[in-house]
């Protein structure tokens, strides 16, 4: 059976379809209800709420949540006129620049160390490199919160312990250094995602090849530059998308970190949609900002989906 | 044996190592210690004179909500998957017209962000009388946890070659035996992977709790994020909340961890 869960990894995605017959003669009434209501009640869920939400956007509230009134853009005016929203797609955009690049970099020497430790090793320090990914982002920000405490906090302490002087850093109360805080804090996050899908993809590459090279002479360096690495191109494109989505949609991890300040110096899209919508109670607004999110999101996803999907069928 | 090469490997490996758990230590080190030591010590240090004071004060106010986080988890995570595994073996095994396009269209479900939903979704509890309640809590769960559930199934289906089924096939049996009698067992290995990937998910799970819930029902995480905002100059009670949240996940990653990453490795998604 360990081999059996062995063949169910898969990356990217979807990768294949076994030749599977027809057998929809064979039709079974509970399994088709089961089928029937759990879709229906899924893609209204999912594609009845989101549409719904996109209606929500073309209105204007009425003063209550159940009345609205349809008006047209004015509530993507609003956004194009919203100081703040501005500052989000920034911030945004400086996770898609720096967190990603820092977890795939990261991810990618944790993976090669961990390949070159070899099976001994690799086991104790990939779980330690993965838990803080297992955990939710309520528990890490909290964490982050102490780690980078000003006066008590862990990061200062040390520093000025190590440094034998005063070391003293305002982490998240200084608003040109708190996004940066936040983006280190998520790299160390998720590196430990993305070392293991690159040490599954170092895995699938051929015994053979490795050897072929050792005997040809490539140096330890060269092996991984030169042949290991550009074969982990599907890899690192689907760990890509994973960090994509997610520096496009994060949300708890700031909210409770920072919550969006000092100021609104790290206010991201999905933390604005919330205080708009919930504690501003301005539902077209944030359904409209919602919209912007989830256009962002599915313009990455569905490209992705496509090409794994067109890929399997080869 | 170990060589010059090795031996500096592990040497950096060891030393992330330590940079890595340095946030789980000082929350152990801060969770036992009392407040004068907080103030009087630096995090990394262990306390000297252990307390169980702040554990206990963050149980206490940790209590309601951890008891309804384990209610909702635990049972969309079995519905989740059983779902999933019907689903599955539909999608994979028995087929019909345009299922790649439906499995297509419930794979997007696995990537949306919740906030393109959130808005409607508080009408529709309101409505359905399930907002603010256990059972609400349960219901969306279980139906978002859908589409990842049903790509776990149909993914381990995949792989199970069709000559089991044959056998059974040819002998008049309908599809419904068919899952019962043949796929529901062998799956199992399924099932632990998405129980597990549906557990530590909607167990960490913070946008539906705190939209959709208030007051006594909402779930560990947003009481700990509660918490940090009201007493944010207790550092030991909210480290204290912190361990406790996060040790059921902890345990099931150190105890299930292989399980896990087989749920990270088929390219989903957090958050």
């Amino acid at each position: 059976m360990e081999a059996l869960l062995n063949e169910i990894i898969f990356l990217p995605i979807i990768h294949k379809v076994p030749p599977g017959r027809n057998m929809s003669s064979y039709g079974s009434i509970p399994l088709t209800i089961i089928l029937m209501v759990s879709l229906v009640t899924a893609f209204f869920f999912i594609y009845g709420l989101i549409g719904w939400n996109v209606l929500l956007s073309f209105t204007k509230s009425m003063g209550l949540i159940t009345s609205y009134e349809l008006a047209g853009s004015i509530q993507y005016m609003k956004a194009g006129s919203d100081p703040v929203f501005q500052i989000s797609l920034k911030n945004n955009l400086m996770l898609i620049m720096l967190f990603i690049p820092g977890s795939i970099g990261l991810g990618l020497l944790l993976a090669v160390l961990l390949d070159i430790a070899g099976s001994k090793g690799e086991t104790l320090y990939r779980t330690i490199y993965l838990l803080p990914f297992s955990l939710s982002f309520v528990i890490t920000a909290s964490m982050w919160a102490w780690m980078y405490n000003y006066s008590y906090g862990v990061v200062n302490t040390l520093l000025t312990a190590l440094l034998g002087r005063a070391f003293q850093i305002n982490w998240l109360g200084d608003p040109n250094i708190a996004l940066y805080s936040v983006i280190l804090a998520l790299i160390w996050q998720f590196s430990g995602y993305t070392a293991l899908v690159f040490l599954a993809g170092i895995k699938s590459i051929p015994e053979s090849q490795i050897n072929a090279a050792r005997i040809d002479g490539a140096s330890a360096f060269q092996l991984y530059t030169k042949i290991v690495i550009p074969q982990l191109k599907p890899w690192i494109l689907s760990a890509f998308v994973v960090l994509m989505v997610f520096a496009l949609k994060a949300f708890d991890f700031i909210y409770v970190l920072t919550n969006g300040g000092p100021g609104v110096s790290t206010y991201v899209l999905a933390l604005l949609m919330f205080r708009r919508a919930f504690f501003e109670t301005d539902f077209p607004y944030g359904a409209a900002l919602a919209t912007i999110l989830f256009t962002m999101v599915i313009s990455v996803v569905v490209p992705y989906l496509l090409l794994s999907s067109r890929g399997r069928e080869k | 044996m170990l060589n010059k090469t090795s031996l500096m490997t592990y040497a950096v490996l060891t030393i992330l190592a330590f940079v890595y758990l340095l946030p789980f230590w000082s929350v152990l080190t801060t969770a036992l210690k009392s407040d004068m030591e907080v103030r009087m010590t630096i995090p990394i240090v262990p306390p000297s004179n252990p307390t169980m004071m702040p554990l206990l004060k963050a149980f206490e106010l940790m209590k309601q909500g951890l008891v309804n986080s384990l209610l909702f988890t635990s049972f969309a995570t079995l519905f989740s998957s059983l779902i999933g595994s019907v689903n599955g073996f539909i999608l994979s095994k028995v087929k019909f017209k345009y299922s790649n396009v439906v499995f297509l269209a419930l794979s997007v479900g696995i990537f949306i962000p919740y906030h393109a939903v959130i808005i409607p979704l508080i009408t529709v509890t309101s409505k359905a009388g399930v907002y603010n309640s256990i059972l609400g809590m349960t219901i969306v769960h279980t139906t978002y946890g859908i589409p990842i559930c049903t790509l776990f199934f149909k993914n381990f289906f995949d792989e199970l070659p069709e000559s089991i089924l044959n056998a059974a096939r040819i002998d008049g049996a309908s599809d419904f035996t068919i899952y019962r009698r043949i796929a529901l067992p062998l799956s199992w290995p399924a099932f632990i992977i998405t129980g597990v990937f549906q557990f530590t998910s909607i167990w960490n799970d913070f946008l539906f709790g705190v939209v959709l819930t208030k007051g006594s029902n909402q779930p560990a995480s947003v009481v700990l994020a509660n918490l940090l905002g009201t007493t944010a100059a207790e550092w030991n009670v909210q480290m204290a909340g912190t361990f406790i949240y996060a040790l059921p996940v902890v345990a099931v990653y150190l105890l299930l961890g292989k399980y896990l990453i087989r749920g990270y490795l088929t390219g989903a998604i957090k958050g």
